[in-house]
């Protein structure tokens, strides 16, 4: 019987829209040391495995993964780098865990976007070098074709991604965490300058730096350990087609297939009911409805109706991004996942200061790779 | 070089770039995607014969069963806006004017399709469903690329 897992530590680099001050090697220490004051472990002697998220575009570096070990501590100890999501790598952790291979694994994944002076063209070099990048196109004119087939196909509607606009920007203003916090209003939101219609300028979230750490441990060693322990108990990913003409425009197929994975292993079976709350990826407005529904979180067609009878706020039955999500925090790259899986954390710890929500046993966080991609990873949390 | 910087600002971070080029190769069923475009001024769809789907960009093996899909053949360059966006930024984030209509064309008689610009029509009268088809470039300065295909157009 393979072992429970647990997150026994977080700890993170603050999130600024820039980070002058910093080199993102002293950004993963600083969230390093945090994370390892947390556990009450010691890098050099107890952990047995290292595992990081990045992209070597995105850092400007080739074969990144050799710039890692040793602000983590992790020199001359088995690392390797997973080039996906933070929650792929948690689930990495988990089944090194598993395997019985390691007891105690770091999870690492950060952002250094004010670093890059030309995110747009690194990103369109992830699109299709033959079909596809010749259009020379900005890379969210996929999230406006995205969106406008969405709302077309479930009937969600332009005004109620205004919504989740608002909602986040609003949730962001009490965290301490968030770069993006604002009052804005549905007309503010609606009224802003047309970007790749139906999308506008204050539906796309904006990018941020900060680095996430997080100490994964075996059940055995848990009590061993400082850290009020996170129980992971379930989690998936799955991608589907690059090509665009494969995919099915208009529903967010990986999050549903990622989340059937980690629904089944947590021995869930009605996710509104089972779980408490939710962090899902918002990177553009329009997401959180898509993914809310693949999700199973509600019905096709009726995450804009949610939104407006309050039942994703956080004072409804199923907050969603109570931390203001990817829109009010800012888009942290590979880490954003570990950002999601932080702030359930708290929330499941008790320790989420002004944005806590209120008898919290159970939180997903979901994370979607991104333009082009489609890719997505769930993983699901526990108090106990 | 530290020496000869007066802004304290200026030793904080170093500047760098990255040459980056490649040939992609287009492969068999990409070469004959980009041959049908440049010779014949259609595009080119591949069936898997197990699942009887069409495949356009074709493809040699079907994704769906991973049989080996048949010889592409080709097929005419129109279909029906399936989404659309109106991109009022450029690549670089600056403001497009006048702003570029984005397509996902579906192809008739296929399960494929592709992304392309809409041209001769105002972005007020694009909407889901449109019928559109391609306009090539004259056959003399097609060079192999979908960039041989100028936008597409409302049929009619
Ligand atoms: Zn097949």
């Amino acid at each position: 019987m393979p072992e429970r897992v647990a997150i026994v530590g977080v700890g993170y680099s603050d999130v600024r829209s820039t980070t002058p001050g910093l080199s993102y090697k002293e950004m993963m220490y600083e969230a390093a040391v945090r994370a390892y004051a947390d556990a009450g472990v010691n890098p050099r002697k107890d952990v047995d495995s290292f595992i990081c998220v990045s992209e070597d575009f995105w850092e400007g570096t080739s074969i990144f993964d050799e710039y890692v070990p040793d602000q983590l501590g992790g020199a001359l100890r088995p690392v390797h780098t997973v080039t996906g999501d933070g929650i792929h790598a948690l689930a990495c952790a988990a089944m090194l865990i598993r395997t019985g291979r390691a007891r105690i694994v770091v999870v690492e994944g950060h952002s250094k976007h004010s670093d890059i002076r030309t995110p747009h063209h690194i990103h369109n070099f992830a699109f299709d070098p033959i079909y596809h990048r010749p259009l020379g196109a900005h890379p969210y004119h996929l999230a406006g074709l995205e969106m406008n087939r969405f709302l077309h196909v479930s009937g969600n509607t332009r005004e109620q991604c205004a919504l989740v606009v608002r909602k986040n920007l609003t949730n962001a203003l009490l965290n301490p965490r968030a770069v993006y916090g604002a009052e804005v209003s549905l007309e503010d939101v609606l009224g802003a300058p047309p970007a790749f219609t139906p999308l506008g300028e204050l539906d796309i979230a904006r990018p941020a730096d900060g680095g996430f750490v997080m100490v994964v441990a075996a059940e055995s060693v848990v009590d061993d350990l400082a850290g009020e322990p996170v129980w992971i108990t379930g989690y998936g990913w799955c991608t589907g087609a690059s090509a665009v003409d494969s995919r099915q425009w208009g529903e967010a197929v990986y999050a549903r297939l990622a989340a059937e994975q980690a629904y089944r292993m947590a021995g869930i079976t009605n996710p509104f009911q089972d779980l408490d709350f939710a962090e899902i990826d918002d990177s553009f407005s329009y997401k959180e409805l898509e993914h809310l529904e693949a999700l199973r979180l509600c019905r096709p067609g009726e995450a804009g109706t949610l939104l407006e009878e309050g039942v994703t706020l956080p004072s409804g039955e199923f907050p969603v991004n109570v931390s203001g999500g990817s829109l009010g925090v800012g888009h942290l790259l590979e880490a954003t996942g570990l950002h999601r899986v932080y702030e359930v954390v708290l929330q499941l710890r008790g320790q989420a200061g002004p944005i806590q929500l209120a008898e919290v046993e159970r939180g997903l966080a979901q994370s979607w790779r991104n333009l082009p991609t489609t890719t997505g990873c769930v993983i699901i949390l526990e108090r106990s | 070089m530290r020496e000869k910087l007066t802004n304290p600002e200026d030793v904080r971070t170093w500047p760098g770039t990255i040459p980056v080029e490649y040939v992609y190769t287009a492969g068999v069923a990409g070469e004959a995607y980009l041959r049908a475009i440049k010779e014949r001024g259609c595009l080119a769809a591949s069936t898997c014969p197990d699942c009887n789907i069409d495949y356009l960009p074709p493809r040699l093996y079907c994704e769906r069963c991973f049989a080996k899909t048949d010889e592409p053949r080709d097929v005419a360059a129109r279909g029906v806006v399936e989404t659309f966006t109106v991109a009022h930024r450029d690549l670089d984030g600056r403001p497009l004017e006048p702003p570029v209509i984005y397509a996902f064309v579906r192809i008739a008689g296929t399960a494929g399709g592709l992304i392309h610009r809409l041209g001769d029509v105002e972005p007020g009268d694009v909407h889901i469903g449109l019928e559109v088809e391609a306009v090539f470039r004259p056959p003399a300065e097609r060079v192999g690329s979908i960039l041989d295909i100028e936008h597409f157009k409302p049929v009619g």
